[in-house]
C-alpha cells in the first residue's frame, strides 16, 4: 500500500499591507494523525489555513501535498472548515449538500447518496428538506461539518472546529475527526481550547505572532519539556531555590514550586541542598501540560 | 474518487444553483405570473373590446315606422336588431310622414344616425317608385355601390402601434435587468454574509464562481422574457390576431438578440455591485450606479422616440443600444446592416465589462469585513 500523503508546509511568508502574519512559517501535517494547531487570537491559524486551501495566496514560501504543489484537481479533495462558518441560510439542507459534493468534484447521484448517509450518522435524517437557517445553531455546526466531510477528503482543514459545541458534541466531534485520522487521513485542526488539544491532538503545531514556536510530537514536546523540569515542595518554603545556581524557577503554587534546571544544573545536588533546608516532601519530574508549553512558548 | 474537475461541470453547476434558487423564490414565481397576466390582458382585451357591437331594441308603432326599422335592422352590421316590444333602447313613432324617435334618458348619436339613414333610404326608394323606376333602378339609389380605396403610398398594415411595441419591450429589459441585476447582487452578497463563499472559493476559482452566477441567471432571464412573449404571442393567436403576431415574431428577434448581450454586458457589473457590499444593507449604495444604467437608457427610449439623429446616435451607444435598435429596426428606420453592427458593439462592452468585473470581483468578494471601494478592490491581489 501506497504511504498516504503529508501536508508540508514550508517558509510561508505573508504580509497585510506593512503588517506581517505569517513569517516563514512551516510545518507538516502527517497522515493518520491529528494535528493541533494553537496559538493566540491574530498568531496567523486562519491565515494559515487559508493558504493552505488556496483562499489567500502566500507570498513566498511554499505547500505541497504527497511532495506535489496544490492545484485545483488537488484542493477539491480536501475538506475545509472555514472559522466563519458559511453555508446557504435560505437553501434546503439536503439541497446544500449535494452541491458542494457537486462543487467538489462528485456525480449528483454519488453526491446525494453521501448527504444522505451523512445525515443520518449526524442525526439531521428527519430534517433533510428543511431549510438551514429553521435549524438550531448547533444542527447548522452538523451540517457544516457534513460538507467538509462529504466528499471523504484526502486532508482536513478544520478552523475552530470546536467551537460553540455543547460537551457532547465536542466528544462526538473528536471521535469523528479521529476515525478519519484512523483512515489515513491528515486532520489539522486549530482550536482555543488546549485541555481539549491535550487530550485529542498526536501532533502540535504552535504559533506565536505569526511564527512557529514549536511543532512536532505531542508526547515528545512534552518529555522533552519534562526531563528539566522538577517539582519541590520542602517544609520550611522554597524561596531559597530563586538564588539557587543552575536553576530557574518555573511557576510558584501552594503545592511546591516548578524549576527547570539549567545551565547544566544537577538533579541531584538540588535535592541535597533541599534536604539542608528542611524536609523534602515532593521531588519529582514534572511532565507540563499543553497549556504550560504554549504559554512558555509564547512567552 | 469521481473527481469532475472540468470547468464546464463546475460553471453549470454554480449555474445550476441559481436557477434553482431562483425558480424556488416566490417573488420571481410572482413576478413571472404578473407579467403572463398583464401581456395576455394586453393582448385579448382589445380585441374583445374592438369585436363587441351594439344591438339596439327598437319599439315600432305605425307602417312608416315599421319600414324604417326593417330598413335600419338591414343597415346595421350584426343586422340582428330586433324590432319588438317589450324593453327596448328607444321607440320609433310615425305619424303619417312624421317619425318620432323616442327614448327614455338619451338616445344614443349612433341610433339616431341608423334612423336617419334608414329614414333617408325609405323616402327615396317611394319617390324612386312614384317617379316610375325599376326595382334595379331603385336599388342602386338607395344603395349605390361605394367607391373602393386605394393608397399610392400605402405602409404596411400595423395591428399594434410600433411605439406600443417599442414600450414594451423596453420595459421588459429594464424590468428584467433590473430585478435580475439586483438578485445576482443579492446572491454574491449573500455568499459574502453567511461567509460560504470561503468555503466555495477553496474549491472554484472565483472567475468560474462569477460565470456560474452570471450565466445562470442570464439563462432564467431570457427563458422568462421569452416565456412572456411567447405567452402573448399564443395570447394573440387565440384571439386571432394573425397580423400582431407576425408583426412582433418580426421584432423580436433583434429584441432578444439585444437583450441577451445587453443582459450579459450589464450582469457581471451587477455582480461586482454585490461584492463591493459585506452585508446586504449596503446593496443600496453599492448598487446605485447600476440601478441609474439601467434607468436613464429605459427612460431614453421612452422620450427619444422621432426618428432623426438622436436616435441614432443612441442606437450605437453600449447602455442605450440594446434599447433603442430594436426600437428602431421596429419603427422600420434601420437599415439591414445598422443592428449587426450594434451588437458587435455591445458585445465588445460586454467582454470588456466581463474582464473588468471578474477583476473587481475577485479583489473584493474575499473583503467580508467591510464595505469594499472600487480601487481597492481593482488593485488588491489576493
Amino acid at each position: 500500500m501506497a504511504i498516504p500523503p503529508a501536508l508540508q508546509v514550508r517558509d510561508v511568508t505573508r504580509s497585510f499591507g506593512t503588517r506581517v502574519a505569517l513569517d516563514r512559517v512551516s510545518f507538516d501535517v502527517r497522515p493518520g494523525r491529528l494535528t493541533g494547531f494553537v496559538g493566540a487570537n491574530g498568531a496567523g491559524k486562519t491565515t494559515a489555513m487559508r493558504i493552505v486551501m488556496g483562499v489567500l495566496a502566500a507570498d513566498a514560501g511554499t505547500v505541497t501535498f504527497g511532495g506535489e504543489p496544490i492545484d485545483l484537481q488537488a484542493r477539491r479533495q480536501f475538506g475545509y472548515m472555514p472559522e466563519e462558518r458559511g453555508l446557504y441560510p435560505k437553501m434546503r439542507v439536503l439541497d446544500q449538500l449535494v452541491f458542494f459534493g457537486r462543487v467538489h468534484g462528485l456525480g449528483p447521484a454519488v453526491a446525494r447518496a453521501r448527504a444522505l448517509e451523512l445525515l443520518e450518522q449526524l442525526d439531521l435524517a428527519d430534517r433533510t428538506t428543511d431549510v438551514l437557517h429553521t435549524l438550531s445553531l448547533g444542527n447548522q455546526q452538523r451540517v457544516q461539518v457534513a460538507a467538509a466531510l462529504l466528499h471523504e477528503p484526502v486532508l482536513l482543514i478544520l478552523d475552530e472546529p470546536f467551537s460553540g459545541l455543547d460537551p457532547i458534541a465536542v466528544d462526538a466531534m473528536g471521535a469523528r475527526l479521529r476515525s478519519r485520522a484512523e483512515a489515513g487521513v491528515p486532520v489539522l485542526f486549530s482550536s482555543h481550547q488546549l485541555e481539549l488539544v491535550e487530550r485529542l491532538c498526536d501532533d502540535l503545531v504552535v504559533i506565536h505572532q505569526g511564527r512557529i514556536v514549536a511543532h512536532g510530537d505531542a508526547e515528545h514536546l512534552q518529555e522533552e519539556r519534562a526531563g528539566t523540569r522538577i517539582r519541590i515542595a520542602v517544609d520550611g518554603g522554597t524561596a531559597w531555590l530563586a538564588g539557587a545556581r543552575g536553576v530557574r524557577v518555573v511557576s510558584t503554587d501552594p503545592r511546591g514550586t516548578v524549576v527547570e534546571l539549567v545551565d547544566g544544573g544537577d538533579g541531584q545536588a538540588l535535592l541535597a541542598e533541599a534536604q539542608r533546608h528542611g524536609a523534602v516532601r515532593e521531588f519529582g519530574r514534572v511532565v507540563p501540560s499543553l497549556s504550560e508549553i504554549f504559554r512558555e512558548a509564547i512567552r | 474518487m469521481s473527481a469532475e474537475t472540468s470547468r464546464g461541470t463546475l460553471i453549470r453547476t454554480i449555474a445550476g444553483r441559481e436557477i434553482s434558487v431562483k425558480l424556488r423564490d416566490k417573488g420571481f414565481i410572482a413576478s413571472t405570473i404578473f407579467f403572463l397576466v398583464v401581456i395576455v390582458a394586453a393582448t385579448v382585451i382589445p380585441v374583445i373590446l374592438r369585436d363587441q357591437t351594439h344591438d339596439y331594441t327598437l319599439a315600432v308603432a305605425g307602417d312608416r315606422a315599421a319600414a324604417v326599422a326593417k330598413v335600419a335592422a338591414g343597415l346595421h352590421s350584426s343586422a340582428e336588431a330586433l324590432v319588438r316590444g317589450g324593453k327596448a333602447d328607444a321607440a320609433l313613432v310615425s305619424d303619417g310622414a312624421a317619425l318620432a324617435l323616442i327614448g327614455k334618458d338619451a338616445v344614443t348619436d349612433d341610433l339616431v344616425a341608423l334612423a336617419q339613414a334608414a329614414a333617408a333610404q325609405v323616402d327615396i326608394a317611394q319617390v324612386a317608385v312614384e317617379a316610375g323606376l325599376s326595382p334595379d333602378q331603385v336599388q342602386r339609389i338607395a344603395a349605390p355601390t361605394p367607391p373602393t380605396v386605394e393608397l399610392l403610398n400605402a405602409q404596411p398594415e400595423r395591428a399594434v402601434p410600433p411605439i406600443l411595441l417599442v414600450i414594451i419591450f423596453g420595459f421588459l429589459f429594464y424590468f428584467s435587468v433590473l430585478t435580475f441585476g439586483v438578485s445576482i447582487a443579492q446572491s454574491v452578497v449573500e455568499e459574502k454574509q453567511s461567509r460560504v463563499v470561503e468555503l466555495l472559493v477553496a474549491a472554484v476559482p472565483v472567475r468560474w464562481l462569477l460565470a456560474g452566477k452570471v450565466l445562470g441567471n442570464t439563462a432564467l432571464a431570457v427563458a422568462q422574457v421569452t416565456l412572456i412573449v411567447g405567452v402573448g404571442l399564443a395570447g394573440a393567436g387565440i384571439a386571432g390576431q394573425s397580423k400582431v403576431i407576425s408583426q412582433v415574431l418580426g421584432a423580436s428577434g433583434w429584441f432578444l438578440v439585444f437583450f441577451l448581450l445587453g443582459f450579459l454586458m450589464l450582469a457581471c457589473l451587477w455582480a461586482v455591485a454585490g461584492s463591493l457590499a459585506s452585508r446586504v444593507e449596503d446593496l443600496q449604495s453599492t448598487t446605485m450606479v447600476m440601478q441609474v444604467t439601467v434607468m436613464v437608457p429605459f427612460f431614453a427610449t421612452l422620450f427619444v422616440t422621432e426618428p432623426g439623429r438622436t436616435q441614432q446616435v443612441l442606437s450605437y451607444i453600449p447602455f442605450t443600444a440594446p434599447l433603442m435598435m430594436p426600437a428602431r429596426v421596429i419603427n422600420g428606420t434601420a437599415q439591414v446592416w445598422e443592428p449587426w453592427v450594434a451588437a458587435g458593439i455591445v458585445l465588445a462592452t460586454a467582454a470588456l465589462f466581463v474582464a473588468l468585473g471578474a477583476r473587481l470581483y475577485e479583489g473584493s468578494v474575499l473583503r467580508t469585513s467591510n464595505r469594499t471601494g472600487l480601487i481597492q478592490a481593482w488593485r488588491s491581489e489576493q
